[in-house]
């Protein structure tokens, strides 16, 4: 039968024939809600009431780019993404650094590291939640209890609850950071440290000149990875924090959601929506850029 | 021969015409009510098998989680087709899903089939009537929900907690019966070091079952104005003498809640209360059995219950005003099934209907069933719901209610947490809350 098909059918022609279904799917899922979201974003529109939008050129970039509020939560975004992949790196990198050896029990010890990636982020926002309450989690519980520190209200302090959605973060995601470091270093060819061996030479001197750079790309790209995706992070927010207390967790993808499903301000948030678009571009083009000079060399 | 054939073909025609008109007339429908996934909504559904019986109609629920419901219902409103053909959106709802055309007008079938005197004023205008005093409905009295106050008996009641606050200040220790009162109290049971709370209010920056709730109770009963009423000015109304006085006891009420009370909404509050590690809550009245039930509470035998209590302005006039929770049910604009639902609504407007539900342990605003009382020996709350009922007061019901009951909680959250003034607070509201009215063109 397929023969038959085959016989009659170019290979061209196969080829626009897978090809066309899936382009068509990408295009209506994809393709048409970019496109509409962008014409969205210059219109006032408020997708609960319907009807029509009312063009009104860049007013709803203009309004979002002079006001205190939405910049606020740029920097609360900023400072988190930083705290969490930045925390994720350096746990990330020097776990891969302990588990880059043979021992037994490696394969077991690496699956177990690697578990809390595999969790539902709002799954994992709940216990945090129930963990870092300062009744009864048992995060404050054991620090009282053990440590003698005072109780900390994690998640509804001013000071604290960045650090709470932070520390969440870092949980899940370090495995990540762990994963793609491991995968770095195990393409370091053994024999350069050999002669580095050889010739006496130290820790530090092998990380920098040898290490280093073999696994310099793949870090980049896990921190690009990373950062994109924390840029975007609404989940644990919803979850853990609420936004609270006060703005002082409002991330700028939480305010998206906000603007869009509880004030109904449609065409701003397509507008607040791509203005993150942009920033995440513009971060990637840094780190696409220091890629690219890494692999030239 | 033919003849008789011709017949028999003619009858078999027949016969299969009427049995589908028949099947037709007989077809099944099914009415889908939306409603949050909790115990009052599993009563109606259990309840509506008496209209199933009565009508043939089939019922079936689509609960969802509290927090969830409002995306949920609006989501599905904004595409113009429902899954549901009988709703309950929480009161502050109505007008933005009348705005959006998502809710049947239900007015002249209200005036011919509804006697509205069988429910106080606020309870129709909360939960059917846009805009306010326009006569238009779109929905009927549902669920009777308003914020009232749990207590710990057995604290409020030994005789040595008596004494020591008789001693310290100055007059009975006793179930309040102003903000005052409250905020002594709360004063007198906080000891840390025993880890005993005087009070959880619900302090969440959310736009429902958040601060706003719980802080309006005692804005009106100082003497407070959201706006100037037709005109809807704020600044010079909500901030006002009045205003700072409820924004400072709020704020000074934060200090007697347990460590990182700020993000307290219903469940924080139930549960510090079912864990005694407070003396006082305040909560909607629909989530009681919470409180009361041995598997899920330590002190279930010993809570008690008392209305929101009393206020004065700062020229010394009193008020007493109980915020307004609770839901409609409202018919979706997008159901096929319009006169079916409205069959629907007709029976749970019965008074036999309220009786049940009111049996079952919840509440109804119905007055022939509150008024009867019979009703008080049906649940340990409803001495509390029939003092409630006069007093009832609810807040903007306009779409853009959203953004300006978030605005006021977080910027009363930040006052607590001591980050701004509670008077810079009710100046910041004031101003942002005419910035929003202004952008949507009230004024």
């Amino acid at each position: 039968m397929l023969d038959k098909i085959g016989g009659r059918v170019s290979d061209r022609a196969l080829k626009w024939i897978f090809l066309i279904p899936t382009f068509l799917f990408l295009l209506f899922i994809v393709i048409f809600p970019l496109i509409w979201s962008l014409g969205l974003s210059f219109c006032d529109y408020n997708a609960a009431r319907g009807g029509s939008p009312r063009f009104v050129g860049f007013n709803n970039y203009r309004h979002i780019l002079s006001s205190r509020e939405v910049w606020e939560r740029f920097a609360i975004t900023g400072r988190y993404v930083a705290l969490a992949v930045l925390g994720e790196f350096v746990i990330g990198f020097t776990l891969a650094l302990l588990l880059n050896r043979e021992f037994y029990g490696k394969g077991l010890i690496t699956t177990l590291f690697l578990l809390p990636m595999m969790f539902s982020p709002v799954v994992i926002g709940t216990f945090f939640r129930l963990m870092l309450d300062a009744n009864w989690g048992i995060v404050d519980y054991l620090l009282n209890r053990l440590l003698g520190l005072p109780k900390i209200a994690w998640t509804s302090s001013p000071k604290f609850a960045l650090y709470s959605l932070v520390i969440c973060d870092v949980w899940i995601w370090t495995p990540f950071m762990l994963l793609m470091s491991l995968a770095g270093l195990s393409t370091v060819p053994r024999y350069l440290y050999e002669a580095a061996e050889i010739d006496r030479a130290s820790w530090w001197f092998k990380f920098r000149y040898i290490t280093l750079p073999y696994i310099a790309p793949l870090l980049i790209l896990a921190l690009l990875f990373r950062s994109m995706d924390a840029l975007r992070f609404f989940d644990k927010v919803y979850v853990l924090t609420g936004g609270g207390p006060g703005e002082m967790t409002q991330t700028v993808p939480y305010y998206i959601y906000k603007v869009a499903f509880s004030y109904w301000r449609t065409g701003e948030s397509c507008a607040l929506a791509y203005i993150l678009v942009i920033m995440i571009i513009g971060l990637s083009s840094i780190y696409i850029h220091y890629l690219n000079r890494l692999s030239a060399r | 021969m033919k003849a008789k054939g011709f017949k028999l073909v003619s009858a078999g025609l027949l016969m299969l015409v009427a049995l589908t008109l028949f099947g037709y007339a007989k077809e099944d429908v099914t009415l889908t009510i939306m409603w949050a996934d909790w115990e009052p909504a599993h009563l109606l559904l259990k309840l509506a098998k008496d209209f199933t019986k009565e009508t043939e109609i089939k019922m079936r629920g689509n609960f969802v989680p509290w927090p969830q419901y409002h995306d949920k219902m609006f989501t599905e409103f904004a595409s113009h087709r429902t899954s549901f053909d009988l709703c309950l959106p929480d009161s502050q709802w109505i007008g933005e899903a009348v705005e959006g055309g998502h809710l049947l007008d239900l007015t002249d079938w209200i005036k011919e089939r509804v006697d509205l005197n069988n429910y106080p004023d606020m309870v129709m205008r909360s939960y059917g009537e846009y805009p306010d005093g326009s006569g238009r409905y779109y929905g009927v009295p549902g669920l009777l929900d308003f914020v009232l106050f749990a207590y710990r008996k057995d604290l409020f009641d030994d005789p040595k907690e008596k004494a020591a606050f008789k001693e310290k200040y100055g007059y009975e220790l006793g179930v309040p019966e102003t903000w005052e009162q409250i905020r002594d109290i709360a004063e007198f049971f906080t000891r840390p070091d025993k880890n005993l709370y005087g009070i959880a209010l619900w302090q969440a920056p959310l736009a429902t079952a958040g601060l706003v709730d719980e802080f309006l109770g005692l804005f009106w009963s100082k003497g407070g104005r959201l706006w100037s009423g037709r005109e809807k000015k704020v600044v010079g109304y909500l901030n006002d003498e009045a205003g700072y006085e409820a924004a400072k006891l709020w704020a000074e009420l934060y200090k007697y809640h347990p460590k990182g009370a700020a993000n307290y909404s219903v469940s924080e509050a139930l549960t510090a209360m079912q864990q005694g590690l407070v003396a006082m809550i305040a909560t909607y009245a629909a989530f009681y059995p919470a409180l009361l039930d041995p598997e899920k509470s330590l002190y279930h035998d010993k809570i008690g219950f008392f209305t929101s209590p009393a206020g004065t302005d700062p020229s010394g006039k009193k008020h007493h005003y109980v915020q307004l929770g609770g839901q409609g049910m409202s018919i979706s604009a997008y159901t096929p099934y319009k006169e079916e639902c409205k069959k629907f609504l007709e029976w749970w407007l019965r008074e036999e209907t309220q009786w049940k539900f009111a049996e079952a342990g919840q509440i109804t605003p119905d007055k022939r069933v509150v008024e009867n009382d019979r009703f008080l020996k049906l649940a340990p709350i409803n001495k509390v719901v029939r003092e409630s009922l006069p007093l009832l007061r609810d807040f903007w019901e306009i779409p853009e209610y959203n953004e300006m009951a978030e605005y006021m909680s977080r910027k009363l959250n930040q006052a607590c947490l001591g980050q701004i003034t509670p008077k810079e607070a009710m100046d910041d509201i004031a101003k942002k809350h005419e910035e929003i009215l202004r952008a949507r063109g009230y004024y």
